[in-house]
């Protein structure tokens, strides 16, 4: 499990951030770095972990609006969101356990 | 085919603006606006107005007509609509006065506009369907123009650079309130330049918001100061009534839960 050497350091920096943070239920990580790597403001990057899209179940966000729960995780993330060549894009799904089960039962519906 | 949408005309003299009132139809609104260069609550007041015209599409014959008057040229006019003080809107209606409002306050020259203007109710029907409202914010004028200003109450301004912090933060304030609901996005709604950008105006496209927009790309300080203000770090940004909603993903998932989200805004609200 050692981070040496890992070729993903974002995406390990995340998830330990948020799961030490957060003790999510559930911590979903999607690289969609590809899919920008073309575009005009990705010029000049070698990194291919700039846009990432991250689910995350806890309740810890519980009692909290969207805004809020987002920016807890913005500020888990604040250095790797502030270097160079670091996260660039972030979109987030922020759900308390209730929400997600309410969301998953709709689905089945 | 959506019309063009207004915009705020500089009027420079007497003559050029008797004639431009008189060209307008009986019912349509004129929105009178004097300002003073060196009078800081303009800059504002300039922003507020630009990004209200837009929200209206050019009607032939104009049904609303934004013009802007520097109060010290053309004096003879400030008299006759006894100008005390600046920023001041006159709302005007075949030649005569109908509400005059002065301050800052976006809130309250919005009332006070879509009080008077000409209901087009039919006609806005006809365009199929309302475009979401545009904004064209330009960038205020330098900051050289302001220190070059003479300062009437003999005050020196404190250093530029917190002077600036201040104005800044305060020209954000304004800036957030500037329309119901303002997206604050990369490149414009007809040339986004952000996939996410693209999204967030596609999906108010959808919902018929009406909303204004500032293009982030344009103006850095803006971007920059955003970002603090409003303690996001990312754009897109929604701002409904002032307050930070979010990005994308929060403006998707308001959508998705609640069926009533920004229904007040929205073109859909006027059918009965």
């Amino acid at each position: 499990m050692a981070e040496a050497g890992s070729q993903t350091p974002m995406e390990d920096a995340m998830r330990r951030k948020i799961i030490e943070a957060l003790a999510p239920a559930s911590l979903e990580v999607f690289n969609d770095s590809d899919a920008h790597a073309h575009h005009k403001a990705m010029r000049g990057s070698t990194s291919r972990e700039t846009h990432f899209r991250v689910f995350i179940t806890s309740d810890a966000f519980k009692s909290k609006m969207q805004p809020a729960r987002h920016r807890m995780v913005y500020a888990l993330l604040k250095d790797e969101m502030a270097t160079e060549g670091g996260i660039h894009a972030l979109q987030l799904r922020t759900r308390t356990v209730e929400e997600d089960e309410r969301a998953k039962a709709k689905e089945a519906a | 085919m959506a019309g063009q949408p207004c915009a705020v005309t500089p009027i420079p003299t007497e003559d050029a603006f008797n004639e431009h009132i008189s060209s307008l139809p009986s019912s349509s609104l004129a929105v009178i606006y004097f300002h003073a260069p060196w009078a800081e609550p303009c800059k504002q007041m300039s922003t507020i107005l630009s990004t209200l015209a837009s929200t209206y599409s050019q009607t032939s014959p104009p049904s609303i007509s934004f013009i802007s008057l520097d109060a010290e040229e053309v004096s003879d006019i400030s008299e006759q609509y006894d100008v005390s003080q600046v920023p001041l809107v006159v709302l005007q209606k075949d030649g005569k006065v109908v509400e005059s409002v002065t301050g800052t306050d976006a809130g309250r020259v919005r009332s006070a506009v879509e009080k008077h203007v000409a209901t087009e109710g039919a006609g806005k029907a006809n365009k199929a369907g309302l475009p979401p409202a545009q904004t064209v914010t330009k960038p205020p004028p330098s900051q050289s123009a302001a220190d070059s200003a003479v300062h009437t109450n003999g005050d020196t301004p404190s250093t530029t650079e917190q002077q600036s912090e201040e104005d800044l933060d305060e020209r954000l304030g304004t800036l957030v309130k500037a329309a119901p609901v303002m997206l604050f996005m990369k490149g414009t709604p007809s040339a986004p330049q952000c996939g996410f950008s693209r999204q967030t105006v596609a999906l108010l496209r959808e919902k018929g918001v009406r909303y204004g927009f500032f293009n982030i790309l344009a103006d850095d300080d803006v971007r920059q100061g955003l970002k603090a203000f409003s303690d996001w770090p990312t754009f897109p940004q929604v701002y409904v009534g002032g307050e930070l909603v979010g990005g994308l993903d929060i403006l998707k998932e308001e959508f998705e839960n609640d069926a009533e989200f920004l229904k007040d805004y929205s073109v859909h609200a006027q059918k009965a």
